[in-house]
């Protein structure tokens, strides 16, 4: 049975400049998604802090 | 490269000032709430002998459940103990300030009101005190929130709120669940 083939490593740019390109073309791509995936949890986490804080918390009256 | 070093730089720039201004949201949330609705953790340090309670001024049994002080002050006392709130049942005007007062004298208990902000430990050796306003009235369930031992699940009394017309002190400015009208 034959070898199945691996590539050398992440660095492995010998297959040429278009492989080369589209590798730098992901790497531009995802952190900007990766980013946004971020924004939106934060976002979502402070939205949830703020509702709990105005709407639940704060109607609860004052305590000390 | 896309990722080089000024950009990695740029990013966690702009993530750290994203994080300092929620940490600043979020810290004027709690000082707005601590300094113009007045929301603070309850903190009295009052030291009592939890073995000689029943024979204490202030929370012997006689002594126990709501009474309008002199100065009109409204204070409840209550004892917290395995596995039981002494009273059960405590009245309390609404729109007015109130002060809980509770102590144990076995283990630590602790309490919350339900749908209010009132909430706080109770250690046999010190009084705990709430000052609150109720704005609802009616029957609030306040259990015990501190697992204290096998009768915790309970252990629970609750804070009958009544509005202020309701509220009827009797001569000794005392007023219970039983007499309230």
């Amino acid at each position: 049975m034959a070898e199945p083939s691996y590539p050398a490593g992440p660095h492995d740019y010998s297959s040429g400049k278009a492989e080369l390109e589209q590798l730098e073309a992901a790497m531009d791509e995802t952190p900007r998604g990766a980013i946004v995936v971020s924004l939106i949890a934060v976002g979502l986490l402070m939205i949830g802090w703020l509702g709990l804080y105005f709407l639940v918390f704060i109607p609860r009256g004052s305590v000390g | 490269m896309a990722l080089s070093e000024e950009a990695v730089l740029k990013s966690e720039l702009r993530w750290a000032a994203i994080v300092a201004v929620i940490v600043g949201i979020i810290l004027i949330a709690i000082l707005y709430a601590a300094i113009a609705m007045h929301v603070n953790p309850p903190s009295n340090a009052e030291y009592i002998d939890p073995k000689t309670l029943h024979l204490s001024a202030e929370f012997t049994e006689s002594n126990l459940g709501t009474r309008v002080d002199p100065d009109g002050q409204v204070v409840a006392r209550v004892i917290a103990t395995q596995f039981e709130f002494v009273p059960n049942c405590f009245v309390l005007p609404a729109d007015r300030d109130v002060t809980i007062r509770l102590t144990s004298p076995d283990v630590i208990h602790g309490i919350l009101v339900t749908g209010t902000n009132v909430n706080t430990m109770i250690m046999p050796g010190w009084v705990s005190q709430v000052h609150t306003v109720f704005h609802k009235t009616g029957d609030l369930l306040m259990p015990c929130h501190e697992f204290c031992g096998l009768g915790h699940s309970q252990m629970m009394a609750t804070v009958r709120v009544v509005p202020p017309q309701d509220f009827h002190p009797g001569p000794d400015g005392r007023v219970s669940c039983d007499n309230r009208g």
